[in-house]
């Protein structure tokens, strides 16, 4: 049985019906991130579920996964924190405030923190070099960004999500 | 004749040059080309990887090689490649040396050994344990076991050659 | 006819078709311009950057369109600002390409310079070293130094099997996709993708079993660089050492070309063994492709079970004897007996056919081929007419595939027919279930197990034709050509040799017999099933039967009690069995005589394609002691007879043969080594262009000419043959054919044991749940005499009632037929 589409029936049909009956690999892309929204990441079902759903080799779907970088093919923490460091935002101590926020957090950048809630990440022009350093929290299905940082309101951001996490599993328990 | 004789004179106070061979034995040159030795390194790894490229230099067609895989459990030298045959045949070898220059890992080496002799057409195929130098001191014999991931490169970064 | 177009590259000018690629051009006049990522059989993709030359065209006025010329009256040539790689860009009129300027050397040397900035320095371990097209140019055109530092290069895995049978090193990989395009566009078989960009760039496979492609060693041929290697000759020997000797692969009828690449080891007590198999480029049978199969299935030649000795029985056992006792054994048994049945199977040559058929008819005996399949008199009257080629098929061609898989039966001919589809043949294909050419069929038709004739009289003239097949029907008459490819699925002997009438009266009818790309096409159980029928050689109905009825029976090359408990049963009733053969087999355990044969890899012969192309192949490795090719050992055995049989050798045989049969007149084994220039050039001194398949010397073959038909094709009588019911508790058994099964000549491979055909039966779920059976459960299957015990496999394509399954598997089934089905409880199949 196919997984994915028994977890998400009606999005499945609506991606397909976007696309022509005869090219249902179009409906690729769109089904990654549907298949990723769960989890945060897609996991070798996922590839398998998707590949019968377009008709199309596993290893096709599993190539364009590895191709885009927004697809991710193990867990990472639930929130990606995204600093650029590209060169306007460099400038302004872009690379610094990454060191230092990878030191404070204490994990290097491209790892993920022990209670699986953060990512640290390093991006290419998020679009806003003039109020560097601005880094962006991807996760829960948003995007926030946070410009003119220093590490302390970093941290700080980065608390209070760790709060809020804490809280709502402690609702849940 | 005067002058002859005084040679003779003078000679027969000279040292002697003959040595009492095989008591006592001449030491080579340095680059002296002898009989092969097959290298290791310090842990007993060999350093040859049957390349096959030595056979492939020899012009006297005296080498012969084949090769087959490492694994970790079953290591005889780095890389993934191994020989698992190695042979030369004396009688054919001119000891040119083009062996050793065209060996990537510096694994075959003539050696100092001048001593070859044999009564039977056989007794020239020297195999590769006959080959092979002894293990040295703190390493282990091939094959053996290593830790995965180690070994990964066949050919070692080297330095030009001194000398 | 395409224009063509006159350019001039380095000073040389040149003639080719429009559309042409300009790195094409220059390979027609010798230019070697580099290349990595392009490969004449495939669309260019422009990755590499290695083929930048300098390009010039024509000035052209804008407003009169007329070529600007210059004071001495020639075209003023405008070259582009940049370079522009010559495997992208088509020729054009007039164009002037320059390939020895000092800009493009520096093109070169800094492209190389940048692709191997993270190849390891591997060449001495590396199974491409001294092939390898990467070596090749960076010592033609490279830097002598990189300004790269050593430390920056990447180290990645180097053993990274994709499948078990093809090992990837990741550092080596230079991303030119050829191999990821080969399995795409060529193979269809999209199992190997790119994962990650840049860099971190890999090949990875998901499928299951990994690299799940019956073509993939072909990408090793391909791979510009060491990246891919076969597991058969990983470390195996360096290619400088490797001797090479023609042949053709004898495991089904295309008849690939081979070459043997040999070398001495001491395994074989300083002997020559095969390393490996490569392609050997034939346009006009195999191009510059070979299966898996036909890559890694040659290990029965060197097992070491082989036959060494002639043996005959004492008892229950067996004894050693000589050749000359054995003779004269041979020759006493069939002196005095009355009736002779000589049982051959497609795997022997034409000679040792030949010598056999002789032998045969000297003695009034019954010359019977070992097979399922019929038809092979009508191939040879209505047959490919010489000069026919899939290649050159395109949309003024119908192809109709009936009753066949071909992707597992005749691998490079499924590779062929869908490339002329893709080309705009017109194909039609009637199977009962999907099969892997469907996706390229402009119809696919259906019809139920047992129908196949009927299906195909639709394609009569006048036939009464069904809603569902007239589209096809008219396309298929529209066409200018046709071709009708006819296989064994599901069929035996009757219905095959219906379906050949059926398909022989359709062509007849077309009136095109006899025409380039016209003809009628088996798909043989074996390689050189259509030689034995020029040779003489017919199945007969009722096997069993004729055997327990003669005295003498001769087999070579064919294993019936292997293959059928019904068959070894008659041989035991047969008076005195001599087997010719390579092993020890069921048959030949059966056997009062066992006499030892040489594998063809150790002798010289011809053999006959489908096509009914006769090719030549060539002795790669020395005979082992006391072994005996086929046709010697007729020859042998007819001495003994005082016959005159020539036994000296396959050439002096051939000779004979020509004389006798009328197919063969007029041949000589030096036609047959005749090469006429081919292209794409492939396999000369440039690796880089074609891969590592071999240039063919040593012969493409002869076509043979189609024979008058002795009469008409009757149609409509095998319509009438008993149509097959399954009772209660019965189902039917439908013969279908697998590219790797269990036969004697695939099983020594050991590196193949994992994709065998498994002895399975593939029902339908409701079939299944009606037996109370679960998929993976044992059944025992039985018919009159014979049981045999298989695990149930589900499909759902499988009409109801039916069973599918694999010849050569130890389930004996010639011919659909109904069988008994049980379900064995789990306790009783251990």
């Amino acid at each position: 049985m196919n997984a994915l589409r028994a977890q998400y029936p009606e999005e499945v049909e609506r991606i397909l019906a976007k696309y022509p009956a005869e090219r249902k690999r179009s409906a690729v892309m769109p089904l990654l991130y549907l298949a990723q929204r769960a989890e945060g990441y897609i996991r070798a079902q996922d590839l398998r579920d998707i590949a019968e759903i377009c008709e199309i080799s596993i290893t096709d779907v599993a190539s364009i996964v590895g191709f885009y970088t927004l697809y991710y093919d193990q867990p990472l923490g639930r929130y990606h924190i995204q600093v650029c460091t590209d060169l306007p935002c460099a400038l302004r101590g872009a690379e610094d405030f990454l060191r230092q926020l990878s030191e404070k957090l204490g994990i290097g950048v491209g790892e993920t923190t022990p209670d699986g809630l953060f990512h640290l990440e390093e991006v290419k022009c998020i679009g806003a070099c003039h109020r560097a350093p601005v880094f962006q929290v991807q996760g829960d299905g948003e995007i926030v960004f946070h410009e003119n940082q220093t590490v302390e309101t970093a941290l700080a951001v980065i608390e209070a999500l760790r709060e809020q996490a804490r809280a709502a599993k402690g609702e849940q328990a | 004749m005067i002058k002859g004789l005084l040679t003779t004179l003078r000679e027969m106070f000279q040292q002697p040059v003959t040595i009492q061979y095989p008591e006592v034995k001449r030491p080579v040159r340095t680059r002296f080309k002898g009989r092969h030795v097959l290298k290791r390194y310090e842990n007993g790894l060999e350093k040859c990887i049957g390349c096959s490229l030595c056979a492939a230099a020899c012009p006297a067609d005296a080498i012969f090689v084949e090769s087959a895989e490492n694994t970790d459990e079953e290591r005889y030298s780095p890389g993934e490649r191994y020989a698992s045959t190695y042979e030369i045949n004396m009688l054919r070898c001119i000891f040119c040396g083009f062996c050793e220059d065209a060996c990537p890992t510096e694994a075959i080496v003539l050696g100092d050994n001048y001593e070859l002799s044999f009564t039977d057409r056989h007794q020239s195929i020297y195999t590769k344990d006959m080959l092979l130098e002894p293990v040295p001191p703190g390493g282990k014999p091939t094959p053996q076991n290593t830790e995965p991931g180690k070994y990964t490169r066949s050919v070692p970064v080297m330095q030009d050659p001194q000398d | 006819m395409t224009k063509l177009v006159t350019l001039t590259i380095d000073d040389q000018p040149v003639s080719v078709p429009a559309g042409t690629l300009v790195v094409d051009a220059a390979k027609q006049i010798g230019n070697d311009i580099p290349v990595f990522c392009y490969h004449p059989k495939m669309e260019p993709v422009g990755m590499c950057r290695m083929c930048l030359v300098e390009i010039g065209r024509p000035m052209v006025d804008r407003g009169t369109g007329e070529v600007l010329l210059d004071e001495n009256g020639k075209p003023r040539i405008q070259f582009g600002p940049k370079l522009e790689t010559a495997c992208t860009t088509p020729v054009s009129e007039g164009m002037v390409v320059r390939t020895q300027t000092k800009v493009v050397a520096d093109a070169r040397r800094e492209v190389l310079e940048f692709i191997l900035t993270s190849h390891p320095l591997d060449c001495p371990i590396c199974d491409k070293g001294g092939e390898c097209p990467l070596q090749n140019l960076t010592m033609g055109f490279g830097p002598g130094q990189s300004r790269f530092l050593y430390d920056d290069k990447i180290h990645l895995a180097k053993h990274v099997p994709l499948g078990e049978l093809i090992y990837l090193d990741r550092e080596r990989c230079i991303q030119c996709a050829r191999c990821v395009r080969f399995q795409d566009v060529i193979a269809d078989d999209p199992v190997i993708g790119f994962y990650n960009r840049g860099r971190r760039l890999e090949i990875v496979t998901y499928s299951e079993p990994g690299f799940d492609s019956i073509f993939s060693g072909n990408t090793t041929d391909i791979c510009p660089v060491g990246a891919l290697t076969t597991a058969d000759f990983r470390f195996g020997a360096r290619p400088w050492e490797l001797k090479s000797s023609a042949s053709i692969c004898t495991h089904c009828p295309v008849g690939c070309n081979l070459t043997f690449n040999t070398r001495r080891e001491a395994r074989a007590g300083g002997n020559p063994v095969i390393k490996r198999v490569m392609p050997r480029q034939n346009e006009q049978v195999n191009e510059i492709w070979i299966c898996d199969k036909g890559r890694f299935a040659y290990h029965y030649t060197e097992s070491p079970q082989r036959l060494t000795q002639p043996l005959v029985r004492r008892g229950d056992g067996f004894e050693e004897i000589s050749w000359e006792e054995a003779y004269q054994l041979a020759a006493q048994k069939i002196r005095a007996s009355q009736n002779l049945l000589t049982l051959t199977g497609g795997r022997l040559s034409n000679e040792d056919l030949f010598n056999l058929r002789e032998l045969t008819l000297a003695r009034n005996g019954q010359a019977v081929l070992y097979s399922d399949m019929a038809g092979g008199d009508l191939t040879a009257s209505y047959g490919l007419a010489p000069g026919s080629n899939f290649g050159s098929m395109g949309k003024e061609t119908a192809i109709l595939v009936v009753a066949s898989d071909l992707h597992e039966e005749a691998p490079v001919w499924w590779l062929r027919i869908k490339a002329a589809a893709q080309r705009g043949a017109r194909l039609i294909v009637l199977n009962p279930r999907s099969t892997r050419l469907d996706k390229f069929a402009t119809h696919t038709l259906r019809y139920a197990y047992g129908e196949e004739s009927q299906a195909l009289a639709t394609f009569l003239p006048g036939a009464a034709v069904p809603e569902a097949y007239q589209a096809a029907v008219q396309e298929f008459h529209s066409a200018e050509n046709a071709v009708i490819v006819y296989g064994s699925e599901g069929a035996g002997l009757a219905a095959s040799q219906g379906l050949a009438q059926t398909a022989a009266a359709i062509l007849a009818a077309r009136g095109k017999v006899g025409q380039v790309n016209n003809g009628l096409l088996a798909v043989w159980q074996r390689a050189n099933d259509q030689g034995a029928w020029d040779a003489g050689f017919r199945p007969v109905e009722d096997l069993p039967a004729a055997l327990r009825n003669v005295e003498v029976a001769l087999i070579a090359a064919a294993d019936p009690a292997g293959d059928d408990p019904l068959l070894a049963q008659a041989l035991e009733e047969t008076g005195f069995v001599i087997v010719q053969e390579l092993f020890m087999t069921e048959t030949a355990r059966r056997a009062d005589l066992v006499l030892p044969v040489q594998a063809f890899t150790e002798r010289e012969g011809t053999l006959t394609s489908g096509e009914r192309r006769v090719q030549r192949f060539y002795p790669a490795l020395p005979p082992r002691p006391q072994t005996r090719p086929d046709f010697a050992v007729a020859a042998g055995i007819g001495k003994a007879l005082g016959l005159d049989l020539e036994g000296r050798a396959a050439s002096l045989v051939f000779l004979r043969l020509v004389k006798t049969l009328p197919a063969y007149a007029g041949l000589t084994y030096t036609q047959l080594a005749e090469v006429t220039p081919q292209y794409p050039i492939i396999g000369r001194s440039d690796l880089y262009y074609g891969g590592t398949a071999y240039d063919n010397h040593q012969g493409l073959g002869v076509q043979l000419p189609l024979l008058p038909a002795a009469r008409p094709v009757a149609v409509g009588q095998s319509q009438t043959a008993a149509s097959v019911t399954a009772g209660e508790g019965e189902i039917l058994l439908v013969p279908v054919t697998r590219l790797y099964d269990r036969g004697n000549t695939v099983l020594p491979s050991a590196l193949l044991h994992q994709r065998l055909a498994g002895k399975t039966i593939r029902l339908h779920p409701q079939t299944a749940a009606a037996f109370g059976l679960n998929a993976g459960e044992t059944l025992r299957l039985s018919r009159d005499g014979w049981s045999a015990e298989a695990q149930v496999e589900l499909d759902e394509e499988v009409p109801l009632k039916m069973a599918l399954a694999v010849r050569s598997t130890g389930i004996p089934c010639s011919a659909l037929s109904a069988v008994r089905l049980e379900r064995l409880t789990v306790a009783s199949a251990d």
